[in-house]
């Protein structure tokens, strides 16, 4: 167990030294890839929240996402002043607020009705971002110049540069990331849990079920629009596309890639997802069809995802493996 | 003794269909009492018409004098009424550890907490080791629900009723599908984990039925035949017609 401990921290403390390092070792085009994962990570880790830990699935998350982005880029545009820390703060907040509503009405269904609704929400205000044409330019989008960044200490960081986009980036999905993973050790998060188990005896142990699910669906939708507003700051550009159907068909399947059954699942599915659709599409302009496929296969044959290959089982077996050898290897000496 | 429980006059219909029809029971503080009666006598309606699963469609239900006639289950659950089901109720996909702490969460009103780690929580972890050694679970702790034998089970389905430390406990059919070995440690479980609180079950088998009960209330066809002493039921003439036959 102490050995697993060991390997668990080495890892990530690999992982973390990499993703610092990612602005040094590669060149631009795969650090806009990289931020593209890390957007999208912190999407599916909340689409995970409400699918993996809560049991909902929602078709029409990009409602979250694209309201974030859409948020953000009117922010940006509007009000060229306003500090991107504060825009970054507004926009999930604002999320909540839609999320508040959203959830009020879907939260009492379940199943292919929750999911179903989630979509007709996503729908509504996707035909919004199309028709206020006055607001949000409709199909043709908006673009806006990246504000700076203004810090207490470092002063102002310009947001010109990929690699201080990859920066802030990175920080804001890490501590989205961690704000998430330890919402769920909490017993607010293992309420959550519980509830989905098994709502009824939930209910008769005390949970009001309603509640512990709207809870984590606001939770959920402040994620995704934390996501959808770093989007607006990574691209520049914001139109209809951060808010249809595809972009919540995208983190349905980023995320069942991953695999929904461990919290890492989500962010491999998107890393996989987002290099897997760069290289393919590179290829043909099919690209869907390919990745079509492999989401069939994913569902048939690897529920667990892709995650499954890399099971905590397996490690441990691994790390036990590894360890009786060294021991071999002493005793042999 | 003190009543805690007072149904009065009690109707539930299912779209027409009539299942209880103006029950009126009292449950007294520390009592232990059972209903029989043949199947579809209404009984696990009555259960769920109590615990708040359905609203009844007339009539009212008082639990330490307070009107708790259609409240939502979670709120009837925090007064302190838990229950068991016919058909196995756990957390199939968590350890009997984590079954049971999740009615402990519950019982110490952590449900909301969110500024706080649960396996950081002592007072959480003492308490739920405690119910789970109390139903002689220990050696299954972190075994998943789903992978226990059914006897077993029954006694995970126990310790999540009882673990919340309610005042009334409702247990259907508890003895459901046990061998008649099991059956007996499970009614030697019941009675020692329900001592001192008022317990109601439903039950088929009148040997638990006469061996635990304290009074007997007999359903049938939704209604009311009888309430009493077991003595008193042995002897009740419509009873042994509608119910126990001739013996």
């Amino acid at each position: 167990m102490n050995n697993l401990r060991t390997y668990q921290l080495g890892l990530g403390i690999a992982g973390a030294v990499l993703m610092l390092l990612v602005p040094y070792l590669f060149p631009v085009m795969y650090i806009h890839l990289a931020v593209e994962i890390l957007i999208y990570a912190l999407f599916a880790v909340s689409f995970n929240l409400l699918f993996g830990y809560s049991g909902l699935l929602p078709f029409g998350h990009a409602a979250f996402f694209g309201a974030g982005a859409y948020v953000a880029a009117l922010i940006f545009k509007n009000f060229p002043g306003m500090s991107l820390l504060l825009t970054l703060l507004i926009t999930p907040l604002f999320c909540a607020g839609i999320a508040a509503v959203i959830g009020f009405f879907c939260i009492r269904l379940k199943g292919a009705y929750f999911a179903l609704i989630s979509l007709a929400f996503q729908m509504f205000l996707y035909a919004v971002a199309m028709k206020w044409r006055s607001v949000t330019y409709g199909d043709d989008g908006m673009t806006f110049n990246r504000p700076d960044l203004h810090l207490p200490i470092l002063g102002t960081v310009s947001m010109g540069s990929i690699q201080n986009v990859y920066y802030l980036s990175l920080a804001i999905v890490a501590i989205g990331v961690l704000a998430c993973y330890l919402f769920l050790k909490t017993p607010l998060g293992n309420s959550v849990v519980c509830v989905r188990e098994r709502d009824i005896r939930a209910s008769f142990l005390g949970y009001n079920v309603f509640l512990t699910r709207y809870i984590a669906f606001l939770v959920s939708g402040i994620l995704a629009g934390l996501a959808g507003g770093l989007f607006a700051l990574f691209v520049g550009f914001v139109n209809t596309a951060c808010i249809d159907i595809n972009m919540s068909m995208s983190v349905v399947l980023m995320t069942v890639i991953g695999g929904t059954g461990h919290f890492l699942g989500p962010i491999l599915g998107t890393a996989f997802y987002v290099v897997f659709q760069d290289w393919i599409s590179s290829l043909t302009k099919h690209w869907w069809i390919l990745m079509g496929t492999f989401f069939i296969v994913v569902v048939l044959y690897l529920q667990g995802g892709l995650i499954s290959l890399v099971s905590i089982k397996k490690i441990r077996l691994l790390v036990s493996r590894w360890s009786k050898e060294d021991g071999n290897h002493i005793e042999n000496r | 003794m003190e009543t805690i429980l007072k149904i009065g006059n009690l109707y539930k219909d299912f779209s027409g269909l009539e299942v209880l029809s103006g029950i009126t029971v009292e449950i007294h503080g520390g009592e232990r009492h059972a209903i029989i009666g043949p199947n579809g006598a209404g009984k696990s309606t009555l259960f769920n018409v109590i615990t708040g699963l359905y609203k009844p469609s007339r009539g009212k239900i008082y639990f330490l004098d307070k009107d708790i006639t259609g409240l939502p289950a979670h709120k009837i659950a925090r007064l302190g009424i838990s229950r068991s089901f016919q058909i196995i109720n756990i957390f199939p996909l968590m350890t009997v550890y984590e079954n049971v702490r999740n009615a402990i969460v519950s019982r110490f009103n952590c449900r909301f907490n969110c500024t706080t780690f649960l396996h950081r929580h002592r007072k959480i972890d003492q308490e739920t080791n405690r119910v789970v050694e109390l139903l002689a679970l220990g050696d299954v702790r972190d075994t998943l629900a789903s992978e226990l034998s059914y006897g077993r089970q029954r006694h995970l389905e126990l310790a999540l009723t009882i673990a919340r430390d309610p005042i009334l406990i409702l247990l259907d059919e508890p003895t459901a599908g046990l061998n008649s070995e099991e059956t007996r440690s499970a009614v030697q479980l019941i009675r020692q984990v329900t001592e001192g609180r008022a317990l109601i079950m439903v039950e088929h088998d009148m040997e638990v039925v006469f061996g635990l009960a304290d009074r007997i209330t007999v359903l049938n066809g939704g209604a009311l035949l009888a309430t009493g002493t077991p003595n008193e039921i042995r002897d009740n003439e419509e009873v042994r017609k509608a119910y126990l036959g001739r013996k």
